[in-house]
């Protein structure tokens, strides 16, 4: 079995490849691309026209909530979203109940991601770094990365006591292990249910200061810098943030962050009259994090954009501001909404986009993902890409579980038509291609 | 239509007015004797989801004056305590087919949600630190029979800022009818960034309320000692107490207010608390007029016209 995408314009940033052309995929496997599959014969054709095929995009920061709140979120119904967004990688976070901290339980999510009915994407399981991630005993980590876990974090429970936090980290650099770090000082947080300013103060809501996200990560880079363990920061939000994190990159630590697409298309403002669906951990910021925030993934201090994907049932999202649980589902709107806030308005080129989404994901987690070169991952993951397709957000229309999402009713410009994951097809509705070029 | 009354920063100055109009038509008729209009059919449910029998009672005696009949309903006794959810029980509450609600609630923003379920009017009677709109409009209505009006007034509320409702919604009632409006307090217990409240802020008591027309105190709550922001009832009392000494620093004629329950001694001293310039009393007595204005308002606006200012969710 042959299939050619067909005259889309290529951006493989693991090869520096930006180029109109064709790719020819055979079996599960990328045989040719450009030049090499000119004029390739396939059975299937798929017209790529004014289309961006690349590799397929990593999210590195997914709830799937199996085991223990499927009625927000499956393992099956997950991994369907991420086929619809684009995504043939993704990274589940360990805070499931019990938390993702024994063998057993990264073999039952690998069990469970191959099944038949998900959605055909590879899912990289991140571990608790503590026992019962409740920051006391780290976790058996070895044994957790023989099962198969990519990182390790402690994810809404940041560890708090910096001895248990250096202990993890030498543990980690030992086994090879990158940390994933949600960094909140949780004395200044706790309680707090939006971004401490202007419109917390209006609306009398207790505030979590900015203090409290650049302490802990202040700690972390200092740790990390000191044992020399690879740490990754998950959602910065504040300019503060940015410029501690482009400190250590600069002193030298084995530094990365990812931020999600709430905290660049968003601010403090978006919560509006207790919209609990903008209630986001770390909180929407203020206009000025914002247009740091840009600079930074202009300029590289931002190393990928993550969806942050947070289901919650409707029951936990249909209540007062305080008591709502934080976040919104993304896994199908984020690469929409990085074309629609950061492309289109050319503060990433298509380029730099895809790095983010993808390549740069994927080397930093170490992941046989974001390249579409031949025989360097499993099987073939390829996503195309309309860069210029419109659409609105109905919260309705996904295959999450979930139904709080931010970007409900919101216009964006550009969707994933189209993802290829080993013999696995994702296609959307709106997608043509097929009946433009015809089957063979 | 129905309008909900969530909160004052959402009036415009036209539908204030109106309130405080309708507030003292309604003390008239009652002080002379003279009959109100009555809401005759009317059932409003009082949630009360925080104890508060200030309020309760002063909205129940306002529903009483207008004939209306009212359902009370407190937390600790229903559903709520065998886990019923808020959304529940306000849907409970529509489909028993009770006419408008009445709301307090520990948590900011809680009246919003119960609006948008409820589908008749919502009055917000104190949600979490947010707003207090019948306090404020009460009293407004108690400066007004005092001073005039409000235009050009200086007004320093004094106290715990942050966690205070009543500071809140005095502020945008008074500076939408142009009072000026000052907020007093230390740096424990005004939010950092004020940008988005009306009022300029002061930590020194002296200064944040020389020459003022109205020192409006806020009640200290003791759990402020615990959770850090001060460090001693005295030390709070040596610097923000409104007494006979600091009283000096504003106008003569000044008037001092404080929503109750008072803290003698603490916010203030036998002295404001009872003096000639004290309003405390004249507070309590309004806020039955006011409520009756904003139940009568919230009901039945055939009588005013006017269209609501603020966004009614869907």
């Amino acid at each position: 079995m042959r299939v050619l995408l067909q005259n889309g314009r290529i951006i493989d940033p693991s090869q520096d490849l930006d180029i109109i052309g064709n790719v020819l995929i055979e079996d599960d496997q990328v045989v040719a691309i450009g030049n090499d599959a000119k004029d390739a014969i396939a059975e299937e054709v798929y017209d790529c026209s004014r289309m961006w095929i690349t590799p397929g995009l990593v999210d590195p920061h997914v709830h799937l909530r199996e085991p223990g709140y499927t009625h927000a979120e499956t393992i099956i119904s997950g991994t369907q979203a991420a086929a619809a967004g684009g995504y043939t990688t993704i990274c589940c976070m360990p805070n499931t109940s019990p938390p993702l901290d024994t063998p057993a339980l990264v073999d039952f999510i690998l069990d469970r991601a191959a099944s038949p009915e998900a959605g055909g994407v590879f899912v990289a399981p991140v571990g608790a770094l503590t026992s019962e991630m409740k920051g006391e005993r780290i976790a058996d980590l070895a044994a957790l990365k023989r099962a198969g876990i990519v990182a390790a974090s402690d994810e809404g429970f940041p560890i708090q006591n910096s001895l248990v936090m250096m202990r993890c980290m030498e543990m980690c650099l030992q086994l090879d292990l990158p940390i994933m770090a949600h960094c909140e000082d949780m004395t200044l947080a706790e309680g707090g249910s939006m971004n401490d300013g202007a419109v917390s103060a209006m609306l009398g809501l207790q505030g979590i200061p900015r203090s409290a996200e650049e302490i802990a990560i202040m700690r972390n880079c200092i740790l990390a810098l000191n044992t020399d363990c690879q740490l990754h920061i998950m959602r910065v939000s504040t300019w503060g943030a940015v410029e501690l994190i482009r400190q250590a990159k600069y002193l030298g630590a084995r530094v990365t962050c990812e931020v999600s697409p709430m905290h660049f298309a968003f601010t403090e403002e978006a919560v509006g009259e207790f919209e609990t669906v903008y209630k986001a951990r770390p909180p929407l910021r203020t206009q000025h994090d914002v247009d740091i925030i840009l600079q930074a993934l202009d300029d590289g201090t931002i190393d990928c954009i993550a969806s942050d994907h947070s289901p919650h049932a409707s029951h936990h999202v249909d209540v007062p501001f305080e008591e709502a649980p934080f976040g919104s589902v993304g896994l199908e709107t984020t690469v929409a909404a990085t074309l629609t806030y950061l492309t289109h308005p050319g503060i990433l080129t298509p380029m730099e986009t895809i790095r983010k989404l993808s390549t740069k994901p994927a080397q930093i987690l170490r992941l046989e993902a974001g390249t579409m070169r031949p025989g360097e991952t499993p099987v073939a993951q390829v996503t195309v890409i309309d860069p210029d397709l419109e659409w609105t957000v109905d919260k309705n229309k996904s295959f999450s579980r979930s139904r709080n999402n931010a970007w409900h009713g919101l216009k964006l410009r550009g969707k994933p038509v189209l993802t290829f994951c080993g013999g696995e097809i994702y296609m959307d509705a709106q997608f043509d291609g097929s009946r433009v070029a015809g089957i063979l | 239509m129905f309008r909900n009354l969530l909160a004052i920063r959402h009036l415009g100055p036209e539908a204030i007015e109106e309130l405080l109009a309708l507030a003292t038509d309604f003390k008239g008729r009652i002080i002379s004797g003279k009959p109100v209009p009555e809401l005759k059919t009317q059932v409003v449910g009082m949630l009360f989801f925080e104890n508060s029998t200030r309020t309760r009672v002063s909205f129940e005696q306002a529903a009483f004056y207008l004939g209306m009949k009212t359902s009370t309903f407190s937390a600790g006794s229903s559903s709520m305590s065998k886990g019923e959810t808020l959304k529940d029980t306000i849907l409970t509450l529509r489909y028993e087919r009770l006419d408008g609600l009445v709301m307090r609630h520990r948590l900011s923003g809680a009246p919003y949600l119960a609006a948008e379920l409820f589908g008749g009017p919502v009055i917000n009677a104190g949600d979490g630190q947010h707003e207090h709109p019948t306090q404020a409009l009460g009293d407004a209505l108690t400066i007004m029979e005092r001073k005039g009006e409000l235009r050009n007034l200086s007004v320093a509320i004094v106290g715990d800022v942050e966690h205070s409702r009543v500071a809140r919604s005095n502020a945008w009632l008074l500076s939408k009818l142009g009072a000026d409006v000052r907020f007093v307090g230390p740096k424990t217990l005004v939010p950092s960034v004020m940008s988005m409240l009306p009022g300029r802020v002061y930590h020194d008591l002296a200064a944040g309320i020389a020459d003022a027309d109205v020192v409006m105190c806020l009640r200290l709550q003791k759990e402020r000692m615990m959770e850090g922001n001060l460090s001693s009832i005295s030390e709070y009392a040596a610097m923000y107490q409104v007494n006979r000494e600091t009283l000096r620093f504003a106008a003569p004629d000044c008037l001092v207010m404080h929503p109750g329950p008072l803290n003698r001694g603490v916010e203030l001293d036998d002295f404001a608390a009872d003096g000639e310039q004290s309003c405390v009393t004249a507070q309590i007595e309004n806020g039955v007029f006011v409520r009756m204005a904003a139940l009568y308002w919230a009901f039945s606006p055939k009588i005013t016209g006017a269209a609501p200012r603020h966004k009614v969710k869907a």
